[in-house]
C-alpha cells in the first residue's frame, strides 16, 4: 500500500522534475514550453534491487515504451534511502550495450557442431537438441552406478533465489549430480566457513542498522569506499556526526577507505592472522575479556594446522602439509587458549606484520575499551585468503571474547560482493555441499528432507560433496566433467590460474561448454555454445543481501531479442529429459509413478511449483510464467521457502516482499529479525537465555585456536612482487555491464598496475608506461600508475580484474583455502619488466 | 631448466588451442584469448567548461575536470571549495544539489549531509576516450533535446 | 739553514707591522680569501637547498616528500621539475638570510624531535603549512611566480576555468575589479597533502 503511495508521488514528482528541465532547454515553438501531455511525460516507476553487489540498495525503475529510460535511488530504501553509487546510477544504461546477444550461437563447421568451429546463430529448439544429446551422452555410463555423472554447472550469486533454487533443484535432484557450484565460492565460501564453524549457522547475526549504533568500525581487509559505497556512506555519516567514532582500516595497500581512517594499518600479506590473535591475547593479557559472557556462551577449541594449500594433490605443498584440507578441533579450555595466543605478543606481531606497535595496540584498545560499541567489516581481503575460514573465525573470537556481538552497534559483519551471494548462494545453498537451509549434502537426514519436501523417493539426491568451483576447472582439464553449463558469470575472465587450468578445461575436446549470458563475455568465447539471456529487469526475481534482507521484483520490460532468463532456459531444458535417462533403475523402482515423465514433471509441475495460478499475479508481465502457465516465481519461492520456516531461516510470504522494501529473515509473524542470538530480538532464543548461538546443538559458539601460517606463494629473488588483485568503484567484477555503459567505462577505462614510485624506478619504469608482469603461470600487459587511488607500499603490487583486455588471472595461482576452497586472489608472487 | 619451462609452456600451449580459440566471437576483447596484446595508452582526464550531458533527471553530473591531487578526507574536502553553495558562485562553478543536504532520515541540514562527503562515489571525472561499444540507451523525448 | 715553522712566519707577517708587504699583496690576499668564503658560503647555500639535503632527514622523506611524489610539480608532462626550495626559499638574497636563520629553527625541531613520527607531524601539520602559507601571501607567492609568471600566462592554452579564474583573480573583469588573490591563495595544497583546513579562508 505504501508503496502504490510512494510511486504515485514519486511519478507526480517526476513528471514535474522532468517538465521542469524540458521548461529551461526546449526549444519548441508551442504556446507554452512545457510538456503538458501525460502520454509524453508518463514513466511507469517501480522498484528493484541493485543488480550488483551484496549492499542490496533499492532503485527505482523508470520505463517508458519498453524500455528503461531512468533509475534512481529509492527513497524509501532502509538501506540507502535515496541513494546510489556511481554504478548504481547507471543501472538503466547496463541493459543496452550494442552487442547484445539475441540468438543462441553454436560453434560450427559444414552446418554441425564442431568444438573448433565458428559460432553462428541457431534456434533455441536446436541448442536444447545438442545439449541434451550432449547430457545425455554423459549422463549414461554413470546412471546405474553410485558416482555422480560428469554433467557440472557453475553457477551464480547474481542468479535470483528462484534460479539458484531451480538449478539446485534439477542438478543435485534431477540428474543427481551435485558438481553445481555459484561464483560465490569465489567470493565468501570463507565467510561461510568461518559462520559454520563458529556458530553453526550461517550469515552475520547482526544488520545494517549496526552502522548507526556503532563507536568504531574496524575493516578487516575491505575497501568499502569503493567496493559499499552506500555502508561506506552510512559509516562516513557516523563518523563525522560523531566526534568519538574512530575507524581503522587494515590492508596490504592503502587504498581509498583509508581517507576516513584514524589508525591507518599496512600489513605484510598473510599477517592479519597473527594480528587477530595478538588482539586475543591483547584482550586476554589487560583484563578485558567479558568472563561472565564466555563461560555462558563459548567453548574453546585447538584447530588442526598445517593444513595446505587447496591445490591439486599432488603439488609439492599439499604433498608437504601434513593435514591438507583438514578442518577438525578439539575441545580445550580458556587457559589452552591464552597459553596459545600468549605467543602473539605485540613484538612477535610488529615483526611478523610489520605494523608499529603503536598501531598494533591502538587497534587492539578499540576492542578491548567495555563502552565501545565495536564493528568489524570484511570482504575479499579476509575471505580470499589461504586461511580464510581461520581468519574469519580469529574476527570471531575477538568479538565473543569480549561479548561484543548481535547486539546493536556490536558485532561482526562480513560484506559480500554479489547481490544474491546471501539469498541465492547461501540461502538457497547452491554449492557443491549444500542444500537450502544451511543443509548439507554429506548427511542423510538433511537429503532426507529434501527429499521429502520435493516429494521424490529417498536416495534421489547424492551424499557425496561434488566438485567446487577451482576444482570444477580442474575436473574439466582432466576430463572428468564433461558436460558442463556456466550461467550468469565470467568465470574464465574471473577464476584463477587461466592458463593452466580455465582454458585448457573449456577447450578440452572431451567436453561440451554451454555459457548463457546477455553479452558475449571472455567466458562465452571459450564456450561451445551461447545462450542469450534475458537480465535484472527483463524478468521478476529475487535477492538476499548481506544483512540478510531479501528483496524481490517484477519483470519491467521485455527481454532482448530472443533472449530468455536463467530460469526459463533451466526449466525449459529439464522437458528434454524423461527420467528413464537420467536416474538409476533401482531409484525408478521406488518411484514407478515418475517412469515416463520428464524432469520439468517431476520437479517443477509437482503440484507445488505450479500451485499458483497466473491470477495470483501482480505485476505487469511475466514472460517464464505467461510460457509455462503458471506463476512459476511465485512456486519456486514458496516450495523453496518450506524448507526454512520454523528452522530459523523463515521467509514471509511471496507477497509480502512485492510490497515492502525487503524483509531480514527469520520472518516470524510478519517481523523481520534485526539481531539474532539475542534474546528480545530474535524469536528464536527463549525467554531467560539472553543469548544462545542455537546453531550449535548447546547453543554455545566455539572459539578457536589458529595459528599464523605462511601463505602459498610468497615474492623471491626471481617473482620479487606480491601481486594483490582486486575491484574498483566504477566497475562491477568483470565489468561486462559497467563497461559497456560509457560513462562508467570513461572513469575507469583500463586496467593498471598500481605501483610504488621507488619499485616503477628501480625497473626503470614510470607512470604511463607500458610493463609486462609475469607470474610463473602467464603473462599480461599493462601500464603503471604510481598515484590516483591506491598507494601499495614497496614490494607490492595492485591490479583490477575488469578489463578483458588484460587478464589478469593468467598470472594468479589457483591456491584456495583448504576448508572453504575459496581462491586467495591477493597473494602470488609476480615480477616487472619493461616491455 | 625453469627458463626453459617458462618458455616451453607457453608456446605448447599455443599449439594445444587451436587458431579458432575464440570462434570468431568478440567480447570487450577481440584477441584469442591465450594472446597477450600490447596494453592500451593511458587516457588523458576529459577537461571541458561545460557541463556534460545527462540522460535521466537524476543522474549524477560527471565530472569536466581532472581531480588529480584533489584531497577528500578527514581533513578537507576540496570538492566543496568550489562547489559549496557559499563558494561556487565565486568559482562559476556548478552547486551541489539541495539533494545532498537531507540527511537519511529526510531531515534537512545546515550543511552538506556528511554521508554525502565522499564526492566521488556518485561523480567521477571521465577519460577522454571513445567508448568500447556504443550503448543503445535513449533518453525520454524531454532531455533528448539537451544534447 | 734552520727556517721557522710555517705557521710562526705566518704569525709573524700577520703582527708585524707590514712595512715589508706590499698594499697589492694584502689586497690580493683579501681578494682570494673573500672569493673562497663567499663561494664557500654560497655552495654551502646551494647545497642546503638540494633535493637530497632536504629529504635527508626521515620527516621530510616519509611525509611531504612522499606525498609530493604523486604531485604536479614532481611529475608532469614536460619534466620541468620544482624542488623543495624552489618553492620553500626565496631567491632574493635578503629573503633568503632570514628563510635560512629561520630554517635553523628547523635544525633544532630535528633534533629534539618535534615531528619524528607521522602522528606528530600530523599534529603539527596545520601550525606549519600556515606559516608557509602566510610567507607566501605575504610575497604575493614570489616562488611561484618565479616559474608561473603572470605576464607570459597564454589563457588561451590554460583550460576555460582556469583561464577565467586567473583572468578574474589577477586582471578583473567588466564588472568587477582584480580581486588581488596571490597563487597560494587558491593553491594550497598542490604540492602536498592538506592539514585540517577548519577557518581557512575561502575554504568551507
Amino acid at each position: 500500500m505504501k508503496l502504490e503511495q510512494s510511486r504515485r508521488d514519486f511519478i507526480k514528482n517526476s513528471a514535474v522534475a522532468a517538465t521542469a528541465a524540458a521548461a529551461g532547454i526546449s526549444t519548441t515553438a508551442s504556446a507554452t514550453n512545457l510538456i503538458t501531455s501525460s502520454k509524453d511525460t508518463d514513466i511507469h516507476w517501480d522498484k528493484a534491487p541493485c543488480r550488483f553487489c551484496g549492499t542490496g540498495c533499492s532503485v527505482l525503475v523508470g520505463t517508458k515504451d519498453n524500455k528503461v529510460v531512468a533509475t534512481q535511488g529509492d527513497p524509501e530504501a532502509p538501506v540507502n534511502r535515496g541513494l546510489n553509487c556511481i554504478k548504481g546510477y547507471f543501472l538503466s544504461k547496463i541493459m543496452y550495450g550494442k552487442d547484445r546477444l539475441d540468438t543462441p550461437l553454436l560453434r560450427m563447421k559444414d552446418g554441425k557442431f564442431d568444438k573448433n568451429g565458428e559460432f553462428a546463430p541457431i534456434t533455441w529448439d536446436q541448442a536444447f537438441d545438442i545439449m541434451a544429446d550432449k547430457w545425455k551422452a554423459a549422463l549414461k555410463d554413470t546412471r546405474n552406478s553410485d558416482e555422480m555423472p560428469p554433467v557440472g554447472m557453475f553457477g551464480s550469486g547474481q542468479w535470483t533465489i528462484m534460479e539458484g533454487y531451480a538449478a539446485s533443484k534439477l542438478y543435485k535432484a534431477g540428474f543427481r549430480s551435485n558438481h553445481i557450484d555459484p561464483n560465490a565460492r569465489h567470493c565468501m565460501a570463507s565467510a561461510v566457513g568461518g559462520f559454520m564453524r563458529t556458530f553453526g549457522i550461517d550469515e552475520p547475526m547482526g544488520c545494517y542498522d549496526d552502522f548507526e549504533h556503532s563507536d568504531a568500525f574496524v575493516l578487516w581487509g575491505s575497501n568499502m569506499a569503493e567496493m559499499h559505497p552506500i555502508l561506506w556512506s552510512r559509516i562516513t555519516d557516523r563518523v563525522l556526526s560523531n566526534d568519538h567514532v574512530k575507524v581503522a582500516v587494515l590492508s596490504t595497500f592503502k587504498h581509498r577507505s583509508f581517507e576516513l581512517a584514524d589508525n591507518s594499518i599496512i600489513f605484510t600479506p598473510q599477517s592479519d592472522l597473527a594480528i587477530g590473535n595478538f588482539i586475543c591475547n591483547y584482550l586476554i593479557q589487560n583484563n578485558a575479556v567479558n568472563k561472565e559472557f564466555i563461560k555462558k556462551h563459548t567453548h574453546f577449541r585447538l584447530g588442526v594446522t598445517d593444513i595446505g594449500y587447496g591445490l591439486r594433490p599432488e603439488h609439492p605443498l599439499e604433498q608437504k602439509a601434513k593435514n591438507s584440507g583438514k578442518g577438525g578441533s578439539k575441545e580445550i579450555d580458556f587457559d589452552g587458549f591464552a597459553k596459545f595466543v600468549s605467543e602473539y605478543t605485540v613484538e612477535k606481531t610488529e615483526e611478523i606484520s610489520g605494523v608499529p606497535a603503536k598501531n598494533l595496540i591502538e587497534l587492539a584498545k578499540l576492542y578491548a575499551d567495555p563502552k565501545r560499541k565495536v564493528m568489524s567489516l570484511w570482504t575479499m581481503g579476509m575471505n580470499q585468503h589461504t586461511r580464510g575460514v581461520w581468519m574469519n573465525n580469529i574476527v570471531y573470537n575477538i568479538h565473543l571474547l569480549t561479548g561484543k556481538i548481535s547486539e546493536p552497534g556490536n558485532g561482526p559483519f562480513s560484506l559480500t560482493g554479489q547481490p544474491s551471494a546471501c539469498g541465492t548462494a547461501r540461502e538457497v545453498g547452491t554449492f557443491s555441499h549444500r542444500l537450502p537451509a544451511d543443509m548439507v549434502v554429506k548427511k542423510k537426514k538433511h537429503r532426507d528432507y529434501a527429499e521429502k519436501i520435493w516429494k521424490l523417493p529417498e536416495g534421489t539426491v547424492p551424499g557425496k560433496v561434488g566438485y567446487h568451483a577451482v576444482l570444477q576447472n580442474r575436473m574439466l582439464k582432466d576430463g572428468k566433467l564433461n558436460a558442463y553449463w556456466v550461467m550468469c558469470n565470467n568465470n574464465m575472465q574471473a577464476a584463477p590460474n587461466m592458463n593452466e587450468e580455465g582454458l585448457p578445461g573449456y577447450r578440452n575436446p572431451d567436453n561440451f561448454i554451454v555459457v548463457s549470458d546477455p553479452y558475449p563475455t571472455v567466458t562465452a568465447q571459450a564456450a561451445d555454445l551461447v545462450l542469450p539471456t534475458a537480465m535484472w529487469v527483463e524478468k521478476e526475481g529475487g535477492y538476499g543481501n548481506a544483512e540478510r534482507r531479501t528483496q524481490l521484483w517484477f519483470q519491467q520490460v521485455e527481454p532482448h531479442g530472443e533472449a530468455r532468463s536463467d530460469l526459463w532456459q533451466l526449466m525449459e531444458f529439464s522437458k528434454r529429459f524423461k527420467t528413464e535417462e537420467v536416474w538409476s533403475d533401482a531409484l525408478l523402482a521406488k518411484a514407478p509413478q515418475y517412469r515416463g515423465k520428464t524432469l520439468f514433471e517431476v520437479l517443477f509441475k509437482n503440484g507445488q511449483v505450479d500451485k499458483f495460478p497466473m491470477s495470483e499475479f501482480k505485476g505487469r508481465m511475466n514472460q517464464e510464467s505467461e510460457d509455462f502457465g503458471f506463476y512459476v516465481h511465485k512456486g519456486l519461492f514458496e516450495e523453496y521457502a518450506t524448507f526454512g520456516r520454523g528452522k530459523a531461516h523463515d521467509l514471509a510470504p511471496f507477497d509480502m516482499y512485492h510490497e515492502a522494501r525487503g524483509l531480514r529473515w527469520p520472518v516470524v509473524d510478519g517481523k523481520e529479525t534485526l539481531w539474532r542470538f539475542r534474546e528480545g530480538y530474535d524469536p528464536y532464543v527463549k525467554s531467560g537465555e539472553e543469548v544462545s548461538f542455537y546453531g550449535k546443538k548447546d547453543g554455545k559458539a566455539w572459539i578457536f585456536a589458529l595459528p599464523y601460517e605462511p601463505p602459498a606463494e610468497s615474492p623471491d629473488e626471481e617473482y620479487d612482487l606480491w601481486l594483490s588483485t582486486g575491484r574498483v568503484l566504477e566497475h562491477w567484477h568483470t565489468g561486462t555491464m559497467t563497461r559497456r555503459v560509457p560513462e562508467l567505462y570513461r572513469a575507469f577505462p583500463d586496467a593498471v598496475i598500481f605501483m610504488h614510485p621507488e619499485d616503477a624506478k628501480e625497473r626503470g619504469l614510470r607512470r604511463g608506461m607500458e610493463a609486462k608482469i609475469l607470474s610463473r603461470r602467464g603473462e599480461v600487459r599493462s601500464r603503471i600508475e604510481t598515484r590516483g587511488r591506491n598507494r601499495p607500499p614497496k614490494g607490492l603490487v595492485f591490479m583490477p580484474f575488469f578489463d578483458a583486455k588484460q587478464l589478469v588471472n593468467k598470472l594468479t595461482l589457483d591456491a584456495t583455502d583448504p576448508l572453504s576452497k575459496e581462491t586467495d586472489y591477493k597473494k602470488c608472487a609476480v615480477k616487472i619488466v619493461k616491455v | 631448466m625453469k627458463k626453459l619451462i617458462t618458455f616451453l609452456v607457453p608456446l605448447l600451449f599455443t599449439c594445444l588451442v587451436s587458431a579458432s580459440e575464440t570462434g570468431g566471437l568478440n567480447s570487450l576483447r577481440t584477441d584469442d584469448l591465450s594472446i597477450q596484446a600490447p596494453a592500451e595508452a593511458m587516457k588523458k582526464v576529459h577537461e571541458s567548461d561545460s557541463l556534460l550531458k545527462r540522460d535521466f533527471i537524476q543522474q549524477p553530473p560527471m565530472i569536466p575536470h581532472d581531480i588529480r591531487g584533489y584531497d577528500i578526507n578527514k581533513n578537507v574536502n576540496s570538492c566543496l571549495r568550489c562547489h559549496s553553495w557559499k563558494n561556487a558562485s565565486k568559482w562559476g562553478a556548478t552547486r551541489i544539489s539541495v539533494t545532498h543536504f537531507y540527511d537519511r532520515d529526510g531531515k534537512q541540514l545546515a550543511d552538506v549531509a556528511p554521508g554525502r562527503y565522499f564526492c566521488v562515489q556518485c561523480h567521477v571525472p571521465q577519460a577522454d576516450a571513445k567508448p568500447l561499444l556504443e550503448n543503445m540507451f535513449e533518453p525520454v523525448d524531454s532531455l533528448k533535446k539537451q544534447q | 739553514m734552520s727556517r721557522e715553522p710555517f705557521y710562526k712566519r705566518y704569525w709573524q707577517l700577520l703582527t708585524k707591522p707590514a712595512a715589508k708587504i706590499s698594499l697589492g699583496i694584502i689586497l690580493a690576499f683579501g681578494f682570494v680569501a673573500g672569493i673562497v668564503f663567499w663561494g664557500g658560503f654560497n655552495t654551502g647555500m646551494e647545497a642546503t637547498n638540494q633535493e637530497e639535503f632536504c629529504i635527508g632527514c626521515h620527516e621530510m622523506k616519509n611525509n611531504v616528500y612522499e606525498e609530493y611524489k604523486s604531485t604536479i610539480h614532481y611529475n608532469n608532462r614536460s619534466g620541468v621539475r620544482a624542488i623543495c626550495s624552489d618553492c620553500h626559499v626565496p631567491k632574493d638574497w635578503t629573503a633568503k638570510m632570514i628563510r635560512k636563520i629561520q630554517a635553523s629553527k628547523e635544525v633544532w625541531g630535528k633534533i629534539t624531535g618535534k615531528i619524528d613520527t607521522r602522528e606528530k607531524f600530523l599534529s603539527h601539520r596545520r601550525e606549519m603549512a600556515d606559516r608557509e602559507w602566510a610567507r607566501m601571501k605575504a610575497n604575493d607567492s614570489q616562488e611561484c611566480r618565479n616559474c608561473h609568471n603572470f605576464e607570459f600566462m597564454d589563457f588561451s592554452e590554460q583550460s576555460g576555468r582556469a583561464a577565467r579564474i586567473h583572468q578574474k583573480a589577477l586582471q578583473g573583469d567588466d564588472k568587477t575589479p582584480a580581486t588581488g588573490e596571490t597563487c597560494i591563495d587558491c593553491h594550497k595544497g598542490i604540492a602536498h597533502q592538506l592539514p585540517e583546513m577548519d577557518g581557512v579562508e575561502g575554504w568551507h
